[in-house]
């Protein structure tokens, strides 16, 4: 586990704040950390519940030692509920049961605290009995809302939170670190663009599926320009077969935004921050073939065929739709 | 930790505490049993985090020893297979011994078992009982208590807090409360002790808790301890602690619902009663609210009907033992009237209206120990 000093340097600000708070106990009743993968919000999330646990604090740092420390690590303690969405959503019955939780006294104590993963996977029901408890909350009760996604959290929610924005980890310093560990430069860019986790980037990266997705994407992007009328049948017989799991759809996507990212990149000659730099020609060549307001509008079109994905729609209707509103 | 206990003992132990285990948690750690081996004996641990119950065994009573060769120690074992491991040894002792890597040996004659444990410092922690702060009550009468009053507390989670039985101490008594806002069944007993030390005035028990409890007591003399701490009440037996979560927050307050004067009063048979009114409940169909009808008739004659126009109708007459007051025709549901008058345990009893449309209350004819409130249904 971290301490708060480690928090610091990854989030400073989030930090100070929490670290504030509790110095002057004024911890809020509910919490939102929003930031994207590997910012640190679990990380965050599980010193938070310590230092409010813990009975041998040393200027506010958890000893990490005790009985409390060591059950909340485990998820033993009986205070401290978590809800984990249950396959694609998190569902009504879950938070019917966080519901039952609030309207008992504690097991141990009076305190208790909740952590949601995930927040922006409840459905529109679990979200409103939610908010019915987010409205009164007790005195001793502290809810904290994980997401990727702040904005995808209903309106009524988010107004009843303490927002806490996790800043992005910087990609230079990740791609740094990749190159230190063995990556050519060009992966490393990629990889820093993909993801905030380094044992995750580098697993992926010796991953040879990955390394045909890779090229699966930038053959789509090809046939989209080249032979607009056969992208139908490549999405049949060549993109669907590798991209099989809705999971690995999503990573799928991911690149094809990277590319349209560095497309608009090439347009205001930023050409630094483009990612695929051994494609730059095909880049290039891309740039001549769509327009800058198209990119971005295609750009919108790949986030809302990922929203779809998550919520259950057929993976390989959301991919034909989407080629064809590149095309246009 | 080690100790030698006799099975049959630890058979019974297991078994009281399994009640409150349960398959179905979300904190790992509750799927197990904890067992807790100290000098005076060993104390087994089961919860489901909502009620716990300790099951203590001495090491010896009346001369009789139970536990030998006791380590002190703790270790919590998988309540999935370690029921079934004790039940079926081979022999009337059985060893349990547990080493530092958390790995259990269960020996009895040639039988030996390994398990996995896992640490007791995960379990959570039960509060320590506070005995200067309890009072005592005869096994039967709580178990009275439970039954004249729990039957009524909400299945709906609406509001919460009426899912719970509302204990009261007020100059020297103690009231059970419950109602899901159509019916309310209370019980009110003197204590014996002062109760002035006692550092709570009212919680609410939940509803399920009281039933586990009930389930758990023995219909027997003994008195079972009861105190209170801030956020779970114990129930003391003998060898049994019985631990539940309270429900938060305020009960309504309700004194203000009883009427106070009445307009008709009906003495009558508690079991004639009963009875004529299951009879008339078996034509009121569920879906309407399973609801009779009550006329006061002239000589203290009661017409008590119903009518599904579906199905048919029934009408019975029968005698009260006196009316006082205005003539009155009345509905409710059956099933109310049905758990009240078995919550009452006189023969005679004592229904007291005030018009067709408020509530009326149900008493012993001898006490006001026990009140029944219901609301009547609005009929056309």
């Amino acid at each position: 586990m971290r301490t708060w000093s480690e928090m610091t340097t990854i989030q400073p600000l989030v930090s100070k704040m929490l670290v504030n708070s509790l110095k002057k106990e004024r911890i809020s009743h509910a919490y939102l950390f929003h930031g994207a993968r590997g910012t640190g919000k679990h990380e965050l999330s599980i010193l938070l519940t310590k230092s409010i646990f813990c009975n041998n604090k040393t200027d506010f740092q958890p000893c990490d030692n005790c009985k409390e420390c060591h059950r909340i690590d485990t998820g033993n303690h009986p205070d401290v509920h978590r809800i984990v969405p249950d396959g694609q959503s998190i569902k009504k019955e879950q938070i019917l049961h966080l519901q039952k939780e609030f309207t008992y006294t504690g097991l141990e104590s009076n305190r208790k605290v909740y952590i949601i993963t995930d927040a922006d996977k409840m459905t529109s029901n679990a979200s409103n009995r939610l908010l019915k408890f987010l409205e009164e909350p007790s005195k001793l009760t502290t809810a904290i809302l994980l997401t990727e996604n702040s904005q995808s959290i209903l309106q009524t929610i988010r107004s009843r939170c303490q927002i806490m924005a996790l800043k992005p980890l910087n990609p230079l310093s990740i791609k740094n670190k990749l190159v230190e560990e063995g990556l050519s430069e060009s992966n490393a860019k990629l990889m820093a663009a993909l993801t905030n986790n380094i044992s995750e980037a580098i697993e992926i990266s010796s991953d040879e599926w990955f390394a045909n997705a890779r090229k699966i994407v930038v053959q789509l992007v090809e046939v989209l320009q080249e032979k607009p009328d056969e992208s139908l049948l490549f999405i049949n017989n060549n993109w669907m077969p590798h991209f099989k799991e809705r999971r690995q759809l999503q990573q799928g996507l991911d690149l094809l935004i990277i590319w349209f990212r560095d497309i608009i990149y090439n347009y205001v000659d930023n050409s630094d921050s483009i990612v695929f730099i051994s494609e730059q020609e095909k880049i290039v060549h891309s740039s001549m073939n769509w327009s800058r307001e198209h990119a971005t509008k295609v750009l919108s079109k790949i986030m809302e065929a990922k929203r779809k994905l998550d919520q259950n729609v057929n993976p390989a209707l959301v991919m034909e739709q989407l080629t064809l509103q590149i095309q246009r | 930790m080690k100790f030698v206990i006799q099975r049959d003992q630890l058979m019974d132990s297991v078994q009281n505490v399994m009640k409150a285990i349960s398959s179905r948690t979300t904190i790992p750690i509750l799927t197990g049993l904890k067992i807790e081996a100290r000098h005076d004996g060993i104390k087994l641990t089961g919860s489901d985090s909502d009620i716990s119950i300790e099951s203590f065994i001495p090491k010896e009573e009346d001369g009789i020893v139970y536990v030998e060769q006791i380590e002190p120690g703790s270790i919590v074992l998988q309540a999935k297979y370690f029921p079934d491991i004790v039940r079926k040894l081979p022999q009337k002792t059985v060893e349990i011994e547990a080493d530092d890597q958390l790995k259990v040996t269960i020996r009895s004659g040639g039988s030996e078992f390994h398990l996995n444990g896992q640490d007791a410092d995960e379990y959570p922690q039960l509060p320590e009982l506070h005995t200067e702060d309890s009072f005592e009550l005869p096994t039967d009468l709580l178990k009275n208590l439970i039954k004249q009053t729990v039957f009524a507390v909400s299945t709906v989670e609406t509001r919460p807090i009426l899912t719970g039985v509302n204990m009261k101490l007020e100059d020297n008594h103690l009231n059970f409360i419950a109602t899901d806002s159509h019916r309310l069944a209370s019980r009110r007993i003197p204590l014996e002790k002062q109760t002035q030390h006692l550092n709570f005035s009212s919680v609410v028990i939940p509803g399920k808790s009281l039933n586990e409890l009930n389930k758990i007591l023995e219909d027997k003399q003994d008195s079972v301890e009861i105190s209170v701490t801030e956020n779970q009440i114990l129930f003391r037996t003998k060898h049994i602690n019985f631990l539940s979560r309270l429900l938060d927050g305020n009960y309504p307050e309700t004194s203000r619902l009883i009427p106070e004067q009445s307009k008709t009063i009906v003495y009558g048979t508690t079991k004639e009663l009963l009875q004529s009114i299951d009879r008339a409940s078996l034509l009121a169909k569920e879906s309407r609210n399973n609801v009779v009808r009550l006329q006061t008739k002239e000589k203290d004659q009661i017409e008590i009907s119903s009518n599904s126009p579906e199905v048919g109708n029934v009408v019975e007459e029968l005698s009260a033992k006196s009316i006082e007051g205005e003539d009155l025709k009345i509905s409710f549901s059956a099933k109310y009237m049905m758990d009240a008058l078995k919550a009452i345990d006189n023969e005679q009893v004592k229904i007291e209206f005030t018009g067709a449309m408020r509530p009326f209350i149900i008493r012993p004819i001898d006490n006001d120990q026990i009140l029944q409130l219901i609301l009547p249904v609005r009929t056309y």
